[in-house]
């Protein structure tokens, strides 16, 4: 049972087998412990008044300052940046996945010789980088301005090409991921519920839907994480404040600090910014971890 | 499975057996109806604007209502004479490798030590925790930490050791790569370990009873057995790479308000200046960029396989 292996190498085993792997454990567990702190270290810090957080950084708030939110909240312009965000992502997360999975549906389970290709073609927009299409896009942001305006509605608003763009452009990973993910699932199920008289679209939303609803919520949450954090798109479509989303908003607050010193302020609109995400990924960590991992591992 | 494709088999060709010419089961039927919604707009709003993208860069242009003058090559060839612009591209590749040396060094002793230490779920998802938080915040935070009078440069002084302005021109793109290595490497961290879990234990009893070291089980099992999934980080890595943009932003917003210094501009910042910083925009140097962005990561794309491409180990 115990065959201890003979010492040799004396220096190759205190590297290899010591050093090594404890060196690196001990730096792994500094790394956990400094992400954490540092995520409760935002929470407090933005419960402290300015002055505070400049003077006393890692002391507890005297007493909690709940004006910080308020003052994000109003001066920094963050009740409108907040529902833009949360407008922004829960309707693009929601289309990407509305959109992408009948196409990774249709890829995954089809055997006509066409649906390799249109992968590749789709697996192709993900070496593209944004850069390419920054200009485009700017062009296409003042036309379709200039256009609705003039032609068609009568008024626009950039907040809709954003939102169209950020779902395009997040197209091409949730069908590359989801049409690896519908691949792994069994047939034998859909074929039972055609056998039943379901059409295509009854047996996508009533059958396929449902037992596929682990690497669609997946993909949601990821496109979730995706949306909310976006910001050189948001910077480039739509600069106005009211416009907005969170990260240009906390961006702009941030470039203001110099003058207003609302460094409680700053905080409160950081912990806006990440909490929510953090709480997200309390909830569904494992399945983030696995589901940004998982299309590309295999 | 057996009794699925039986039921399959047996019964599709009697379903429906009037209409058509080819007997589809519906879900084929439906496949065009179902693709064509993103196939449309992925081709329409992505891939042809990239197109567009080339087709403008031949150009200068101020814009929509502005006029188009024809340029060739030239503004490829401005680029090339731009110091602003070779700064950025040099600054991108330097984070490239020397940020991907640190990543994966990272990685490699974290796939060596994390296969059989306590807690080691735990590590890696908090150790992904910043991939999910914005850089913009992280800067915002970070950046507290680290200006001339912050928290940092405190604990130096009583050290005894003077501050550092590391957010200042010189040092400040050590601490983007800093920044990024460190929201980064979870992510890679996560994506190789899922590699690791799937190598068979009993490789590394054997490799235990011959007297390996924990260094020489990685080197000599886990390393060739994720070799392939390596590969893909890689090629990952670069894209990702190249479309650093809001780290540096958050990082140099801080202290100088305005456009961010040339010793800390990556291509994308570089091209977001020329875009919306004042004056006539130049779209048609803008487009240049993107296009230059994209070849050099098609090269790249091809030299990280090309390197990664041997000493794949295929388990029989």
């Amino acid at each position: 049972m115990t065959t201890v292996p003979p010492v040799r190498r004396p220096l190759a085993r205190l590297v290899g087998d010591l050093l090594l792997p404890r060196l690196t454990a001990v730096a792994l567990w500094a790394w956990v412990a400094f992400n954490l702190a540092l995520v409760a270290w935002v929470g407090l810090q933005s419960l402290k008044s300015s002055g505070e957080v400049w003077l006393h950084p890692f002391a507890l708030p005297a007493s909690p300052a709940w004006e910080n939110y308020d003052s994000a909240w109003q001066a920094g312009q963050f009740s409108a940046a907040a529902l833009n965000s949360v407008v922004l992502t829960a309707l693009g997360s929601f289309l990407i996945v509305a959109i992408a999975a009948p196409a990774a549906y249709a890829l995954s389970r089809s055997s006509r010789r066409i649906a390799g290709p249109i992968t590749g073609f789709f697996a192709m927009g993900l070496s593209i980088p944004l850069q390419t299409m920054a200009i485009p896009i700017v062009v296409a942001k003042l036309s379709v301005y200039t256009f609705m305006e003039d032609w068609v509605t009568g008024w626009w608003d950039n907040r809709i090409t954003l939102l169209v763009f950020e779902v395009v452009l997040s197209l091409p990973f949730a069908v590359f991921v989801l049409t690896g993910y519908f691949r792994s699932l069994p047939k034998e199920v859909e074929e039972a519920a055609e056998l039943d008289g379901a059409g295509p679209l009854t047996s996508f939303v009533r059958v396929i839907a449902p037992l596929a609803r682990p690497g669609l919520t997946t993909v949601l949450v990821l496109n979730v994480i995706g949306l909310w954090n976006s910001t050189l798109l948001v910077l480039i479509i739509t600069p106005l404040p009211e416009e907005r989303t969170l990260p240009a908003a906390l961006l702009n607050l941030y470039s203001t600090m110099q003058y207003s010193s609302d460094w409680g302020g700053l905080f409160a609109g950081i912990v806006i910014l990440i909490y929510p995400m953090v709480i997200l990924y309390i909830w569904l960590g494992r399945r983030v971890v696995e589901g940004m991992t998982a299309g590309i591992g295999k | 499975m057996a009794y699925g494709s039986l039921v399959a088999e047996t019964a599709l060709p009697s379903r429906d057996p009037y209409r058509g010419k080819v007997l589809r089961p519906a879900r084929e039927r439906a496949f065009w109806p179902f693709l064509l919604p993103a196939l449309a707009l992925y081709t329409l709003l992505f891939v042809l604007p990239s197109f567009y993208g080339v087709w403008v860069s031949l150009y200068r242009w101020a814009g929509p209502g502005a006029e188009m003058e024809w340029r060739g090559l030239r503004n490829y060839q401005a680029l090339l004479r731009s110091d602003a612009f070779l700064q950025s591209f040099a600054n991108t590749f330097l984070l490239a490798v020397a940020g991907g040396a640190l990543v994966f060094g990272i990685t490699f002793l974290s796939m060596m030590a994390l296969r059989h230490l306590k807690g080691r779920a735990f590590i890696r998802s908090v150790v992904f925790l910043p991939m999910i938080i914005s850089a913009i915040a992280v800067g915002a935070a970070v950046g507290f930490l680290l200006n001339p009078g912050g928290v940092v440069n405190q604990i130096l002084g009583w050290a005894g050791i003077d501050g550092l302005p590391w957010l200042g021109p010189d040092l400040v793109f050590r601490c983007v790569i800093g920044g990024l290595v460190w929201s980064s490497t979870g992510f890679y961290i996560a994506l190789m370990m899922s590699a690791v879990d799937g190598i068979p234990p009993h490789l590394y009893e054997d490799a235990v009873l011959g007297g390996a070291t924990k260094w020489e089980q990685f080197r000599h099992i886990t390393l060739p057995l994720t070799w392939d999934v390596f590969a893909v980080a890689a090629v990952l890595w670069v894209v990702n790479s190249l479309k650093v943009f809001e780290i540096v932003i958050a990082f140099t917003t801080g202290g100088t308000p305005g456009a961010p210094p040339l010793q800390a501009r990556t291509v994308a910042v570089q091209q977001y200046t020329v875009i919306t910083g004042g004056g006539v925009p130049e779209l048609g140097s803008g487009a240049a960029m993107g296009v230059v962005v994209t070849l050099i990561t098609i090269v790249l794309i091809v030299l990280v396989r090309r390197i990664t491409r041997r000493e794949s180990v295929e388990l029989s």
